[in-house]
């Protein structure tokens, strides 16, 4: 499942029963405002063409007592408006206080990512997996700059700071797949910083964790790594720096800068990536890549090239396709 | 301004003021407001201190003992004493006395020489005790209590932008000396002086701010 | 009826002595027109032409990166340019705008113009430290321009930390100098005003006379005087942070980077009513002339704005509700900023009152200011929205803020600056604009606004985060929608470009007061003499003594 791609959508999907409230809130707040502006709009219409110059009309002093009115017209709205203030209050500390058994789920923020780790251990990066009926609290950080995890379809965002963690709780009721985003501006990729967050029955989360999870998951993984370690702006067919292309290079034969010719295995890519230096250098290429020894934790490695070993050269199409708009840009 | 003043004394009307009331009138109000906003500016600074020392007390401790509390308690009777001259000389300009003017403006300004002499000896002696996390090349003697670091960072800002202000201010006031020598001067800007005394008296009240809470309160 | 302005108080004056040699002065524009008497004036008029020419090159240089911007989002995959070239448009498109139109727009402008002319005094009070202050500014705007030129900032106006002290490889340094010295030309700015409202007041103006033009620039100066030495603190912190890493917003020093936050919407909240509350001075302004009537509930105006001016410092914590700050602060930031509606609601409801049974006139002006009630009331109102907490968690940092802001900025200071520069045109210039094109380009500029703006009120409810380069494939429409708008809008930034400069040489020449308009502006010469006045102004007896009268003057006395 995808999200919807309907080309003109007025209403955004809800699925819990906070972001239903809130959505009744806007629109009865909507109300109260339409109830305010639309008598000035019309007053002033009605005033321009009543009152232009030179029609006829009665223009002497009307009676009105000015302090009476100035200050009904100050209190009044103030006053309604004031509901408005208690109903979202209410609302937001609710959803401020997470109930003891909700499932934690950890999310650590890091430009360009978001990893999210299961309870039980699995992790998946950008996209998340959850089931429906069950209090969930992601437990928020960032390593690095302030982002923001922003679920629209449950009418939440809050802050990934740095220094200390954040928590977003929510129960969801309804199946589907949304989006998920960084919504605090955090540099070069914000916009492809985020993925999808799919709620399913529990059963199916079971089943997700133990099976397709596992395995679907790590490439996936994998292919988050590989746009968000920056590999495919330069890998990737098209791009604007001209770099060999990964697709079906695990297990082949590659000739190199010196004239020796070596195997892609584990262990070879292993070392490429962390010391691309020029005895590593392929043949007909220069000499342009970074270092990535410090950069890239142990398990990532692994992962990335977990990817790179399915990164074949029949599925380069499709997988360039599933691409989120934008990450090849 | 309710002071009065000798024979002689006075100040010229510039050309859109109505009257020399109206004048001094909206200069004692711009210094003034000027003032407020120059301590505003130190407020936010030293409220950044105070929840630095708030939040890590014992690593501001830690680092303020490194602070040399008497140098910046010399300065402190340093500035009051300027303070003290210029109110002098404030007193000598209504009174017409110009050269005993001249002389506690000159006397003024080699007290707030003297402030930034020692400050600069206590910034000599910051260095060789490798007080100065902000370079990148000297290793930092409390390096191992990273909020000390920053206690002391802003220790920095804090008497540096005091510091800039206090040079400025010299500047000025031996600018003015130079004008003020001239004859005629207190019959024409007289209120140059009043206005000038305001603004190092704020020079004097920023340090008498930026002392205790830097220095003596993280003792 | 009686003088409503007897309270209020007088300076004491000596008495007034008329100058004995009045003899025909040229206006201050012909007075001399060596390029040195301009870059060298302290006539307050001139510094004002100067600050007007300034800020439409900043205006053009921000809109054209707001062009950048909407062209960039007419395709969802960032195809049209690379991420960082799109980070760094709307950075430049922001910071230009924000620090280098919106703030001096209308208070560096005609308040620099008309506050001495609207009191009946000769000059500010301070005519060098106003040139200064123009100096000042455009220095720190040289410094914005060279960060600008040598490659971009990508941090966004709000340079948040630790993105901008720490991550960010851009030319952030320049730019943090030259927004930080703009900061004291706004301080000298107020504080000329300031001084020059208590202290220069023509004999009989008093507090209660004043046009509100005046009260909204006083209340705007006070913003100035208290708000932005924090933001030089903060922004002096950020350049520390930057060069020598000093620690103070990085955690792993004990530093906080949502302190930044802090000291940042402690300065720039109120800032927004320094953008606001000049609009609102010049709507009130032009509103009674174009009506031929009194200002409704003026005293209520006039403590609305220094109301405003005051509660505006309270409510900068509904920018950070989302960003771990304590549920009690979010609670007490999101009530107080309810609050700040009821004194905006006033003037709204005011103006509207003044029009009801008037004699109205709709020229470009009145145009303007009508359009400008209308943007304004829903700006303000989608401005309770994200004070409501439950709703701010779902469209903060969305396409929603966007649009909201836009409607206050855009929509409120815009277009009233772009009404005040019609109305008071004649006064600056001497001669008239063409008042069909006029009209034209006001409609012109309010059709393109709402398409512009409106669809992002849903593209930020559906969920559109703002600040992306790219992003899902069902947002495209309602952005292509807001492109196309953006069009109409700068065709309808370009016409009075091009008007108003050709009426310079070719309008008609304007008299003292073509709208037959109340205030001591429109008592002397258009365009003004040097000094301002050649005999002393008579200060009328009310303000806004227009022919029509509201019921209250007799209500304020029995």
């Amino acid at each position: 499942m995808t999200p919807s791609h309907e080309s003109l959508q007025l209403w955004p999907a809800a699925v819990s029963a906070t972001a239903t409230e809130t959505d009744l809130l806007i629109l009865a707040f909507t109300v109260l405002t339409l109830l305010l502006t639309v008598p000035v709009f019309v007053a002033i219409t009605y005033f321009a063409v009543r009152y232009r110059e030179g029609s006829e009309a009665n223009r002497s002093p009307s009676g009105i007592r000015s302090n009476l009115i100035e200050i009904s017209w100050m209190l009044i709205p103030f006053l309604l408006t004031l509901i408005f203030f208690v109903w979202g209050a209410k609302l937001f500390i609710q959803s401020k206080n997470a109930p003891p058994d909700a499932m934690v789920v950890e999310a650590v923020g890091r430009q360009w990512m978001w990893k999210f780790q299961h309870p039980t251990g699995q992790s998946e990066i950008n996209n998340l997996h959850l089931p429906i009926g069950q209090p969930i609290r992601l437990h928020i950080i960032s390593q690095d700059v302030i982002h923001a995890l922003y679920l629209p379809a449950v009418r939440m965002q809050v802050a990934a700071l740095p220094d200390r963690y954040t928590d977003l709780w929510f129960k969801a009721d309804k199946t589907g797949t949304y989006h998920l985003y960084c919504s605090e501006y955090c540099g070069t990729d914000h916009s492809v910083m985020g993925g999808e967050v799919t709620f399913m029955n529990p059963g199916d989360y079971q089943d997700w964790l133990t099976h397709a999870g596992a395995q679907q998951g790590k490439v996936a993984a994998g292919r988050a790594l590989y746009e968000a370690y920056g590999c495919a702006g330069c890998h990737e067919p098209g791009s604007a720096v001209k770099a060999p292309s990964l697709a079906g290079l695990y297990g082949s034969q590659v000739k190199l800068a010196d004239g020796r010719t070596v195997t892609a295995d584990d262990g070879w890519l292993r070392e490429k990536i962390l010391n691309p230096n020029g005895d590593r250098l392929a043949d007909g290429y220069k000499q342009i890549m970074p270092s990535f020894a410090g950069r890239i934790p142990a398990d990532e490695l692994g992962t990335l090239i977990d990817f790179l070993k399915s990164y074949s050269r029949p599925a380069a199409g499709k997988a360039a396709d599933a691409t989120p708009a934008g990450a090849t840009r | 301004m309710s002071e009065p003043l000798a024979q002689g004394v006075g100040v010229a009307r510039a050309e859109h003021f109505e009257s020399v009331a109206q004048q001094r009138q909206a200069a004692t109000l711009g210094i003034w407001a000027w003032l407020i906003t120059e301590l505003l500016l130190f407020s936010a600074l030293f409220l950044v201190a105070l929840i630095t020392r708030i939040q890590h007390p014992e690593a501001t401790v830690a680092a303020a003992k490194h602070l040399k509390f008497w140098i910046g308690a010399t300065n402190t009777v340093v500035l009051i004493c300027s303070s003290l001259t210029m109110s002098m000389a404030i007193e000598f300009s209504r009174m017409g006395w110009q050269r005993a003017m001249v002389r506690a403006m000159l006397a003024t300004a080699a007290l707030g020489g003297l402030f930034l002499v020692l400050k600069g000896y206590e910034y000599y002696a910051d260095w060789d005790e490798h007080m100065m996390p902000f370079l990148s090349h000297r290793p930092f003697a409390l390096a191992e209590t990273p909020a000390a670091r920053l206690f002391v960072n802003l220790y920095y800002v804090a008497t540096l932008l005091h510091a800039l202000h206090l040079f400025t201010g010299i500047g000025l006031l031996l600018g003015m000396t130079w004008m003020a020598a001239k004859a005629g001067f207190l019959a024409r800007h007289q209120n140059w002086i009043e206005v000038y005394g305001l603004y190092w008296h704020f020079i004097d009240l920023v340090w008498i701010l930026a002392f205790p809470i830097l220095y003596v309160v993280n003792r | 009826m009686s003088a409503s302005g007897s309270i209020g108080g007088t300076a004491r004056r000596e008495p007034h002595t008329p100058e004995s040699t009045i003899g025909r002065k040229p206006d201050y524009l012909h007075a001399e027109s060596t390029l040195r008497s301009w870059f060298l004036a302290t006539d307050h008029k001139r510094i004002a032409i100067l600050y007007l020419a300034s800020i439409t090159g900043f205006f053009v240089i921000g809109a054209l990166a707001a062009g950048v911007v909407r062209l960039a989002l007419i395709v969802p995959n960032g195809a049209i340019m690379t991420n960082d070239t799109y980070n760094k448009a709307f950075t430049i498109h922001g910071v230009v705008m924000v620090w280098f139109f919106l703030i001096p727009s209308i208070p560096a402008t005609f308040g620099n113009f008309l506050i001495p002319l609207m009191i009946g005094a000769r000059d500010l009070a301070f005519p060098k430290l106003n040139l200064t202050s123009w100096y000042v500014f455009m220095a720190g705007a040289l410094f914005t321009l060279v960060s600008v030129v040598l490659g971009g900032v990508d941090t966004g106006w709000t340079f948040y930390a630790p993105l901008s002290t720490a991550f960010s490889n851009t030319w952030v340094l320049p730019a943090l100098i030259g927004v930080t010295i703009v900061g004291f030309s706004s301080i000298l700015t107020g504080l000329n005003f300031v001084v020059t409202i208590h202290t220069m007041r023509a004999p009989g103006m008093t507090w209660f006379k004043l046009p509100i033009f005046v009260w909204t620039h006083y209340a705007t100066s006070l913003i100035f005087l208290l708000a932005t030495p924090v933001i030089t603190t903060a922004l002096i912190l950020l350049i520390a942070e930057r060069a020598f890493h000093i620690g103070v917003f990085d955690p792993a020093y004990g530093g906080d980077p949502v302190l930044f936050q802090h000291l940042f919407w402690f300065y720039s909240h109120p800032a927004v009513y320094i953008m606001v509350l000049p609009g609102m001075g010049v709507i009130s302004e032009i509103v009674p002339a174009f009506a031929q009537k009194k200002l409704f509930g003026y005293r209520f105006v006039a403590y609305a704005s220094i109301g405003l001016a005051s509660v505006t410092f309270f409510v900068w914590g509904h920018h950070m509700f989302v960003n771990g700050q304590s549920d009690l602060a979010s609670l007490v930031f999101s009530a107080l900023s309810f609050a700040v509606a009821v004194p905006s609601a006033v003037k709204v409801y005011n103006w509207t009152a003044t029009i009801h049974k008037g004699s109205l006139r709709l020229d470009t002006p009145m145009l303007y200011a009508m359009g400008y009630i209308g943007l304004f009331v829903l700006g303000g109102l989608t401005g309770l929205y994200l004070a409501t907490l439950a709703i701010n968690q779902h469209i903060h940092a969305t396409y929603f803020v966007v649009a909201h802001f836009h409607y206050i900025m855009v929509g409120g200071t815009v277009l009233a600056f772009l009404g005040g520069l019609h109305f008071w045109w004649p006064k600056f210039t001497g001669r008239m604009y063409s008042e069909p094109w006029g009209r034209i380009s006001a409609l012109l500029i309010f059709l393109g606004f709402n398409v512009t703006f409106f669809p992002q009120f849903i593209l930020g409810y559906l969920g559109m985060p703002r600040r992306y380069a790219t992003y899902p494939a069902e947002f495209q429409l309602l952005n292509v929608l807001s492109s196309a708008g953006a069009t109409i809008l700068a065709a309808g930034y370009i016409f009075p470009m091009l008007y108003l400069v050709y009426s310079l040489w070719f309008g008609r020449k304007a008299p003292a007061n073509p709208w037959n308009a109340k205030g001591l502006e429109w008592e002397t010469a258009s365009p003004p003499p040097t000094h301002n006045f050649l005999s002393p102004p008579e200060v009328p007896r009310v303000p806004y003594d227009y022919p029509i009268q509201a019921q209250e003057a007799r209500d304020q006395h029995g």
